[in-house]
């Protein structure tokens, strides 16, 4: 059984803007599934298309066999959603808040309280529990969220920039958040964000969607074929010659791509019988961030040509 | 009503107490209907001029059934048994439009509605839990406007006059019957208004201009019903109550996700 199947997933909204076209995605229960794209790409359409609160133009997509738009409330019980505007009570404190979901998910209250309290010293708001939210940071709120989407003990978890608008420290303390998680308990996650560094630290698989259209899926392994199979190497040299294809990056930097590490040598002895001074030689394989952009401009370049 | 439902109906509750805008405007209205009118109608058939007994003639008009009692005590009952219980129909709808008229687009404004609606309840539960918590309200603060006013009118007639004040049955129609399906009724429109409005001033001001007019056009009229029989009254009430019970279930796929968080 798959954690998300969706399959020619389409939303057209009543003014006739497409928000999401012809989506595919098979993601396997236990994988955190980075979901990214810029703001306004349809990442949130397809949160909420996947939870049953939109209802598809074409296409059908099922959570672990539950259609969430068939019977919505099924497919809720089995999901945590933290959105930037799914936000909780201003006047009840942050324990009165995660028991008070915690019944609405059908907990009753006494486990409510003891399942809160443990998330609430998980994430690190046991000293804040009895104060009102009114009073939280958006860092604090941002993990106060999490442990809500969590009481109920969800089989997966859709997190909707769950880092947005946090500073690096409280981003950095949401992700452990979210990668202990799904090691420890065995959530599925399916993370948007346009935070691609952060996915690369907490993802096993993604999908890269713009304007709609998701244009890559897989791991990362998988992505980086899509680019280039091999290695980016940095090389620091007062001479570089000019027979090596090169990509200059400083006055005495440049970078060149090759197919495995087994280049290397050639490649330095070769400066050096130039007369060059090599100062510094490192290997790299291309971030997530350079093939998201590489793959979105391959992917543009190809909507053009239609 | 579920465990969940019930929870929600909690939160709303709580929310209404905890708002320092919203509780203050509950308790003017019952104030001013319950204490300080019937109080003011008192102390003015007390404290009138010797013209008073020039009512005797508008008295025996009606049809009051027995009159023996003195004219004061006629008048004040006349007061009490047939407009004071449209008082009792204007309560339920006042305090219960403060909190259904927020209900949804003050979830909406907070930012809350949405995590409401990824919980496991259907829109219709949701809806239900929504316009109970509503009605529970509105029938607490009814009763004990009720019960506050019978207190305050009998201490103020055995001190003034001597003697206490009888209720007929048209009380037990009002509280019990006509009370609970208007009250009803006006919350199902205002917690559906709520739905579709925008802000909570647009949802304010569609229950005052649209609902209001027309649910105190009826009220004015039962000043004239309750003179003329319980029987009727019982009649209109059970009429009112099966309104209300349509009402509900009619609502039941008017909404959806998509169109509440519009």
């Amino acid at each position: 059984m798959k954690a998300i199947l969706a399959e020619n997933l389409s939303k057209t909204y009543p003014k006739g803007k497409k928000a999401v076209e012809g989506l595919h995605l098979s993601i396997e229960p236990g994988e955190v599934f980075g979901f990214l794209g810029p703001n306004g790409a349809g990442k949130t359409t397809t949160v909420k298309l996947l939870n049953g609160i939109l209802s598809p133009t074409t296409g059908s997509c099922r959570i672990f066999d539950i259609d969430p738009f068939q019977h919505p409330e099924s497919a809720h019980q089995i999901s945590g959603v933290v959105t930037e505007h799914a936000q909780m009570y201003d006047h009840l404190t942050g324990l009165q808040n995660l028991v008070f979901y915690g019944t609405v998910f059908g907990v009753n209250t006494k486990e409510s309280e003891l399942r809160a309290n443990q998330l609430l010293e998980t994430f690190g708001l046991a000293d804040s529990a009895n104060q009102r939210l009114a009073t939280y940071s958006t860092g604090m709120r941002q993990r106060l969220s999490l442990a809500r989407a969590m009481l109920h003990r969800p089989k997966i978890l859709f997190l909707d920039e769950p880092t947005s608008g946090l500073d690096p420290e409280s981003t950095q303390h949401v992700n452990s958040m979210i990668q202990r998680l799904a090691k420890n308990e065995g959530i599925t996650v399916f993370l948007c964000t346009h935070q691609l560094r952060y996915a690369q630290e907490i993802c096993s698989s993604y999908g890269l969607i713009d304007d709609g259209t998701v244009f890559a899926t897989g791991q990362l392994g998988t992505l980086r074929s899509l680019v280039s199979s091999g290695l980016t190497v940095r090389i620091e040299a007062d001479h570089f010659p000019s027979d090596i294809p090169h990509k200059k990056t400083g006055e005495r930097t440049v970078e060149i791509n090759v197919q495995d590490e087994s280049e290397i040598p050639s490649i330095v002895r070769h400066i050096v019988e130039q007369d060059g001074s090599v100062y510094h030689v490192s290997a790299r394989s291309l971030s997530l961030e350079e093939i998201y952009f590489s793959l979105l401009e391959s992917h543009k370049s190809k909507k053009e040509n239609l | 009503m579920n465990k969940m439902q019930v929870a929600i109906m909690k939160k709303d509750l709580r929310g209404l107490v905890f708002n320092k805008r919203l509780f203050p405007a509950l308790l003017i209205v019952p104030l001013i209907f319950a204490l300080v009118l019937p109080t003011i109608l008192i102390l003015t058939v007390h404290f009138a001029p010797e013209d008073i007994s020039e009512m005797q003639q508008l008295l025996d008009l009606l049809p009051l059934g027995e009159q023996s009692q003195d004219i004061q005590m006629r008048v004040i009952g006349l007061m009490f048994n047939y407009i004071i219980p449209v008082f009792f129909i204007i309560i339920p709808i006042m305090s219960a439009t403060i909190m259904a008229a927020s209900s949804f687009v003050g979830e909406k404004e907070k930012r809350t509605l949405e995590t409401l609606l990824y919980c496991p309840l259907s829109l219709h539960q949701i809806f239900q839990a929504k316009i109970f918590a509503s009605f529970l309200l509105s029938m607490f603060v009814t009763f004990l406007s009720f019960i506050l006013m019978m207190l305050a009118a009998e201490t103020e007639l055995l001190l003034i006059a001597g003697s206490p004040l009888l209720l007929n049955i048209n009380w037990l129609v009002t509280l019990l019957l006509l009370s609970p399906s208007v009250s009803l009724m006006a919350i199902i429109l205002i917690v559906r208004g709520s739905a579709k409005a925008q802000s909570a001033e647009e949802a304010q001001q569609r229950t005052i201009f649209l609902i209001l007019p027309v649910l105190l056009l009826v009220v004015g009229q039962f000043t004239g019903i309750l003179l003329v029989s319980a029987w009727l009254l019982l009649g209109i009430g059970i009429v009112f109550t099966l309104i209300a019970g349509l009402l509900m279930k009619s609502g039941r796929n008017k909404f959806n996700y998509e169109t509440l968080l519009k």
